[in-house]
């Protein structure tokens, strides 16, 4: 059992998303771009529905995004969506074909489609045929294979096309072709012949390529009513890629959208190496425009969204949800390694299966740490000068905001004072009744006052601590703050940011709890330096 | 003979040498060499006592310093001077260093990098919004005279200050360095 009593880890754990991650999308800009390509489909869908499909049945939708931003992710999820706008599509990763020659672009297209796609058009072929043959034409017949003894036998031309389409006989590949070869173009034909003999032709040059996907798309709306999506992933500089999707552009693929999928610098590539591409690109029918997908909201809802979708017992309620999406932001917000889609769901993935290993009811800071350490084992806080571990980090900065701060910033104050003069670095004295916090003696023999201000209202005494640093009371006054105060006449102001924060109440736990060992010593004391408490 | 007596004289140190000890040594001819002496500022005489002693420049200041508390104090209050001089120079060069690191940073502030790199990067986006670094780089610094390093110094802290208001992208041949990898472009949000 997972965190939030998940039977799974809702988490992927693949580098790149798989067809089955990418059933669950999230995050409101990747759903609005899903809308946007389905709007296309629906638009296009609506143009071609009861035509014959043209030239300007043509469609170009471009999504230029940062690599790990989820662009593959929402190609494969249209892929996988069942209310497609009555379209089939392929998905193509250009980075898996080596060398890019138009036999493997070709071949890969026609993997991209589902088996279901071609069991369809194989069906719809063959009834076509069948029909012909029905009405007499003789060609038709032929091709089907059904010959005067099968007449004899009484098998009729249904139950042999049935056969056929069981696998029980097989056409007559020679008459077929001729059969074909009078009623659609070369390239349609070849394609109908590959599809009811599931054996397809190896292509040769780009003319054949072109041709064969026109066919695919034309016959797909003639035979099934839908259009063709052609997702194209990883599109870059590579010349053959780019002389591929030029041909594609410029051939106007009747009833077909062209889906392609590139980085900015893949886009710059292609600016630079063929700039009628890049024009076309520009003046592509739909930019996606995934601005702000790994925006820390985005990341957060894409998050959630995973656990709502394997959420069967109805465990991940509003206040859980609340929790981890402040963990998300804290984690967004230090670490710029955890800005992106692929980077924290790789996080929760571990953090999830550590929950499990723990039988854990929630997501905690310590399991998200242990997950960290693991995914990303040289990972520090940023300025950290007490190595705060990032659960600790969490738990802290998750409080640093909060009024209850004050008292516990001067009680880490006083107790790092009291551990520099066990350490020997300065000698305590007695506050009596001044308004500063502490009260010590440097090596030097001079007097050092310390006041914390954590607020610059009237409680603060800020007047009366001012009053001090112009008096002979002490001969030095250091004032501790996180507010942009005005110098007192010889005061020092130490800026008392979050980070510092963080490692005072980090120091003051382990104090307090006594947990303070030798390697913290000469970090306190750094820490006891940079606060000019030493 | 003159370094001889001399060198005598100085190896005396801050006690001095009595000048009818020098006289027996060297002879009579001594006296007329030690007035020399006397009259370059080299050697000191002083009577102490009945008799006369001599001493080099250094072993005289200290035999003063040590034995008469009126010299002592003069020299206190000429060595702390010195030390308020030399105290005095350090916080000049300080000075001097922040007027120039504020006069720096008043040039930055007066380019105004925010928005000039705002205003670059508009002008060398594509259609979808990307501009590569480079581009801006090479804009902005032709027009305010900032050095490579300068620019990505301020663009990383711009980006890293304002991530939510900026997007980048990894790749490119310069750009700002995260988690390693170059992001050589970047885009308003």
């Amino acid at each position: 059992m997972y965190a939030y009593k998940l039977d799974n880890n809702p988490y992927p754990s693949s580098p790149t998303p798989t067809e089955r991650d990418a059933k669950i999308l999230g995050g409101r800009r990747h759903k609005e771009a899903k809308s946007a390509i389905l709007e296309c489909l629906k638009e296009l869908n609506g143009k071609v529905k009861g035509r014959d499909s043209g030239e300007n049945d043509f469609r170009t939708i471009t999504v230029i995004q940062d690599v790990g931003s989820g662009k593959t992710h929402l190609a494969l999820h249209i892929k996988n969506l069942k209310g497609r706008y009555n379209s089939e599509c392929s998905f193509v990763d250009l980075s898996t074909i080596s060398p890019k020659t138009m036999s493997s672009i070709y071949n890969a297209i026609i993997k991209g489609f589902d088996n279901d796609f071609f069991v369809q058009l194989r069906i719809k072929f063959l009834e076509y045929i069948k029909e012909r043959a029905e009405q007499g034409d003789t060609s038709a017949k032929k091709g089907l294979n059904y010959k005067f003894v099968n007449k004899i036998t009484g098998l009729t031309i249904k139950q042999k096309v049935d056969d056929i389409i069981t696998g029980k006989q097989s056409v007559s590949t020679e008459n077929l072709k001729e059969f074909l070869v009078h009623k659609f173009n070369y390239y349609e034909s070849t394609f109908i012949r590959n599809v009811i003999t599931n054996s397809f032709e190896s292509i040769g040059n780009l003319e054949e390529l072109l041709g064969m996907i026109s066919a695919i798309s034309k016959l797909t709306q003639r035979f099934l009513g839908k259009i063709t999506l052609l997702e194209i992933d990883e599109f870059d500089g590579n010349k053959d890629s780019i002389e591929f999707i030029k041909g594609i552009i410029n051939a106007h693929l009747p009833a077909c959208v062209l889906l392609l999928i590139s980085t900015p610098s893949g886009y710059a590539e292609i600016q630079n190496i063929n700039p009628s591409v890049f024009d076309r690109l520009e003046k592509a029918n739909y930019k996606i425009d995934l601005a702000g997908s790994n925006s820390v909201d985005e990341l957060a809802e894409i998050i959630v969204e995973y656990i709502k979708h394997n959420d069967k017992n109805g465990k991940f309620g509003l206040k859980e949800e609340e929790e981890l999406c402040q963990k998300i932001n804290l984690l967004y917000g230090e670490f710029p390694e955890f800005r992106s889609v692929r980077s924290i769901i790789n996080i929760l993935y571990h953090a999830m299966e550590k929950s499990s290993d723990l039988g854990l009811e929630k997501i905690d800071t310590s399991v998200m740490d242990d997950a960290i350490k693991q995914t990303y084992p040289g990972l520090r806080i940023k300025g950290s000068i007490m190595d705060v571990p990032i659960s600790d980090f969490m738990a802290i900065r998750k409080n640093c905001d909060e009024c209850s701060n004050t008292k516990e910033l001067k009680e880490a104050v006083y107790n790092l004072t009291n551990f520099a003069h066990k350490m020997g670095n300065i000698c305590k004295l007695e506050k009596q009744s001044l308004p500063l916090d502490v009260i010590y003696q440097d090596p030097f023999g001079a007097k050092v006052g310390i006041a914390i201000v954590t607020n610059i209202d009237k409680a603060s005494g800020l007047d009366e601590i001012s009053n001090i640093s112009k008096s002979a009371v002490v001969d030095k006054l250091v004032i501790l703050t996180n507010q942009n105060i005005p110098s007192p006449y010889n005061a020092t102001i130490v800026n008392v940011d979050k980070s510092k924060m963080v490692d005072l109440i980090y120091f003051n736990n382990k104090y307090t709890k006594k947990k303070i060992v030798e390697s913290d010593n000469q970090r306190a004391e750094i820490l006891a330096r940079t606060l000019n408490i030493i | 003979m003159i370094e001889e007596i001399l060198q005598k004289i100085e190896s005396a140190g801050v006690m001095g040498i009595k000048k009818v000890d020098l006289k027996k040594t060297y002879g009579k001819d001594s006296e007329e060499i030690i007035e020399r002496l006397q009259n370059e500022d080299k050697v000191f005489i002083e009577k102490k006592g009945v008799a006369y002693f001599v001493w080099t420049k250094d072993n005289y200041i200290s035999y003063l310093t040590e034995n008469d508390p009126r010299f002592k104090l003069m020299l206190n209050m000429v060595i702390g001077v010195n030390q308020s001089i030399v105290r005095l120079k350090e916080q000049t060069h300080t000075l001097r260093q922040e007027m120039e690191d504020l006069s720096l940073q008043g040039s930055e502030q007066s380019i105004d990098f925010e928005t000039e790199f705002n205003r670059c990067l508009c002008e060398s986006g594509t259609s979808v919004g990307w501009a590569p670094f480079s581009k801006i780089r090479e804009k902005l610094c032709r027009n305010t005279n900032l050095s490579k390093e300068k620019f990505y110094a301020l663009a990383t802290n711009l980006i890293e200050k304002h991530h939510e208001r900026y997007e980048i992208s990894s790749g490119g041949p310069e750009g700002v360095v995260v988690r390693g990898l170059v992001h050589g472009y970047v885009r308003n949000v």
